[in-house]
């Protein structure tokens, strides 16, 4: 208890000391910036991270979700609720319009990720690890193909029904969507938190990642559990996915690519396996990302983000908040 | 039996008669081909297919008119373009097709500059003509640079091009921003690319000699999703004027987009070169306009060829009947690049040069012999010693977002004639 006590305040303590620091760095706008590109990074990292705490698999293919995720989307607000791609000032409608959106979306990816987890997945799990991973870019190259087949090679216009309202906060003009956007990431953190920490699925879910087959004896159902996790894992890249199409405008089928990777690193940076760090890591990618922006050596962010990786790779193997190897979820 | 034996019969009377048919030396239905390198899928489809269309309407009205005695002209059509942007890998694998087939006698391409750099080498070996009519990254034909392509035969130049270099658009769009749409500061972003980064270089050289103020410049990888932290960091100089150096398949169209929603930037003009000018047919929409949507007002871009064809020329009438649809901006300037290698062909045959290497070398030494001139549709055009068209014409356009119905569109500002700083 004590230890989780003194772990959970470690977190909090570096976050805070790291938000502080990047706002005095970059200054209120760019901060703006770095918080909402930091969202988009630590969603789709906590799926990285997720499933590999519970099969231990790299999913590859969890940028590719993440970019179906932002085509769904699209397609949601377009086809179904047939909307044009102008602001919806009404604050009722607009809300009503963005939670069918986004719980559409996550719903409609959460699927996804269990079929994929079925037929992709499922049946390899007792083979050698390297199986499930070339399987993993197999999957990656048929989400990429499915999207360019239906929508094109061409990117996509998004449309933007959010209005660019900005308020004076702290000295600059901050967007009412990049609010939106930060705090939605925020509550599907604290949410995922929860779930993972207080409800039985949860335990279940933990209990399955320290060691499998002692779950199954203890009578959890091990499939559906790891169904659920690849439910949640997808779920929140769609809702990152809603946002990347909300917020950027423009999507194109092969945007999961590069996300992908920085999600991936991000979620090595924060302690793959470890939920918390994989959202720190997600912000620290964001952050070097619009350091570099600001300071005009946009082209070099890509560099700095990889070389960090290695860095951490190399003197912090298990991540700035993972664990020592064993312990995982 | 009886069935089996006129079986045989057909099989063989098969045989002879297709190996009589592919001797090149044999009677009418011969063919020669001319290839088309271009980017023809995705974002990129309103670049390649109406440039390729202006290329298979030539061919079709010279066989029409049966201008190459005894030969039949056919094209060879490459697609460039790998997940919907240009590849200068996927370029350099065509190239080694085109030069593989040898009924090609010359080609009308690349579209990209990129792209152009890695097939140079391979068309120079091959000794096949390329054409472009769109390229206008400088080294591509200005020495010393232009040597570096042409490793195997330095002194056989194989590439001309009817588009104006960047050291002419680049320029014309400093000018542009500082005399017509009088802003004193730019902010220019460029895709870290050979076009972007070339046309950027030479747009700031001239918009500082104009007195102009360049206040930041930025180098932004395809890869990018997020371009608001450059636009917020280069906000701080309030800029009157934004460059995009660079193509909307490799990022400028979104980077427009977020750039408007960035504050300092929701109105100020965005100019472009013809990567960001990507009219479609009769000035449509194209990729920019598709991606940006309603951010794409007031951008101004310039199309590195001629608007207005000469007086009494029925191309525009032609081609609308022949595809249903008004050409792209660099239909007419294929045509005549295909103008320009059929002349080549045409004397070739009319020496008796029709074996394949003799074919091709004929219509590469015809396109750059010093004082040959050629009759097209963009009026009368020869190409310098670099292999640089000598009458260099730069059009200038703008965005109407009411135009075709509301969908946006592109209009036609001016046009501008420059002289080749090198015609010798």
């Amino acid at each position: 208890m004590r230890t989780d006590r003194t772990r959970a305040l470690r977190t909090v303590a570096i976050v805070a000391g790291l938000l502080v620091v990047s706002f005095v760095i970059l200054g209120v706008q760019q901060f703006q910036n770095f918080l909402t590109l930091g969202a988009i990074y630590a969603l789709v990292a906590l799926g990285y991270t997720m499933v590999y705490g519970i099969i231990e698999l790299i999913n590859f293919a969890h940028g590719d979700v993440f970019m179906v995720g932002a085509f769904v989307s699209m397609w949601i607000m377009t086809v179904p609720l047939g909307l044009a791609d102008r602001p919806i000032n009404d604050p009722i409608q607009l809300t009503v319009v963005l939670l069918a959106v986004v719980i559409g979306t996550m719903v409609v990816m959460g699927l996804i990720g269990v079929i994929i987890e079925r037929f992709a997945y499922r049946p390899l799990r007792h083979a050698p690890r390297l199986a499930p991973l070339i399987t993993a870019i197999g999957v990656s190259f048929i989400l990429q193909n499915i999207i360019q087949a239906i929508f094109s090679s061409s990117p996509i216009a998004v449309p933007q029904i959010f209005p660019r309202v900005k308020l004076d906060l702290l000295g600059g003009s901050i967007g009412v969507l990049n609010i939106f956007m930060v705090l939605v990431a925020l509550l599907l953190m604290v949410a995922l938190q929860l779930f993972v920490g207080r409800t039985r699925l949860g335990r279940a879910m933990r209990a399955t990642a320290q060691d499998r087959e002692a779950a199954e004896l203890m009578g959890v159902d091990i499939n559906q559990t790891i169904a659920i996790t690849f439910f949640i894992a997808a779920a929140l890249a769609g809702s990152a996915g809603v946002i990347q199409g909300l917020y950027f405008g423009s999507i194109q089928f092969n945007l999961g690519f590069f996300a992908g990777l920085f999600a991936f690193t991000a979620a090595v940076l924060g302690g793959i396996g470890n939920t918390t760090g994989a959202a720190v890591g997600g912000f620290i990618i964001a952050f070097i990302a619009v350091l570099a922006a600001q300071l005009g050596y946009s082209r070099w962010s890509e560099v700095a983000i990889f070389t960090v990786l290695i860095l951490v790779l190399v003197f912090r193997p298990s991540g700035l908040l993972g664990q020592a190897l064993g312990e995982r979820a | 039996m009886r069935l089996t034996r006129v079986g045989a019969f057909a099989v063989i009377a098969l045989v002879a008669f297709s190996a009589c048919s592919s001797t090149p030396q044999g009677g009418g239905g011969n063919t020669i081909k001319i290839g088309t390198e271009l980017p023809m899928s995705g974002a990129e489809t309103a670049n390649g297919e109406p440039t390729a269309n202006g290329v298979k309407l030539a061919i079709k009205q010279s066989n029409a008119k049966k201008e190459i005695t005894g030969y039949t002209l056919d094209i060879n059509v490459q697609d460039d373009a790998v997940n919907g942007a240009h590849d200068p890998q996927q370029g350099a694998t065509n190239m080694h097709t085109l030069v593989a087939d040898t009924s090609v006698a010359g080609v009308v391409g690349p579209f990209n500059s990129s792209v152009a750099q890695s097939e140079i080498p391979i068309s120079n070996a091959g000794g096949l003509l390329q054409c472009s009519p769109a390229n206008t990254n400088t080294g591509l034909t200005y020495p010393p640079d232009a040597l570096q392509y042409r490793p195997n035969n330095p002194t056989k130049i194989n590439y001309i091009r009817l588009a104006a270099p960047d050291s002419i658009q680049g320029p014309a769009g400093a000018d542009y921003v500082f005399n017509d749409l009088k802003a004193k500061t730019v902010y220019i972003l460029d895709d870290t690319e050979t076009f972007g980064v070339g046309v950027g270089d030479s747009f700031a050289a001239q918009f500082k000699k104009d007195g102009g103020t360049i206040t930041k410049r930025d180098s932004a990888p395809k890869s990018t999703t997020d371009y608001t932290p450059l636009f917020t960091a280069a906000a701080a100089a309030k800029p009157d004027a934004v460059y995009l150096a660079g193509t909307t398949p490799t990022g400028m169209g979104l980077a427009l987009k977020q750039a408007r929603t960035v504050a300092g930037f929701e109105t100020i003009p965005f100019m472009g070169p013809d990567g960001v000018a990507d009219l479609g047919p009769g000035g449509t929409t194209g990729a920019t306009i598709t991606v940006a949507g309603a951010a794409a007002h007031d951008v101004h871009g310039t199309v590195a060829g001629i608007h207005d064809l000469p007086s009494g020329s029925t191309f525009v009438a032609d081609y609308t009947a022949e595809f249903g649809k008004a050409p792209g901006a660099y239909s007419a300037i294929a045509y005549a690049c295909a103008q320009v290698i059929i002349a080549g062909i045409k004397s070739a045959v009319a020496a008796g040069k029709t074996d394949p290497a003799a074919l091709r070398e004929a219509v590469r030494a015809n396109s750059v012999a010093a004082g040959n001139k050629f009759d097209t549709v963009i009026g009368p055009v020869s190409f310098d010693k670099n292999g640089d068209i000598t009458t260099p014409y730069m059009s200038f356009y703008k965005t109407d977002l009411t135009a075709n119905g509301g969908k946006g569109g592109w209009v036609y500002v001016k046009q501008q004639a420059f002289t080749d700083p090198n015609a010798s």
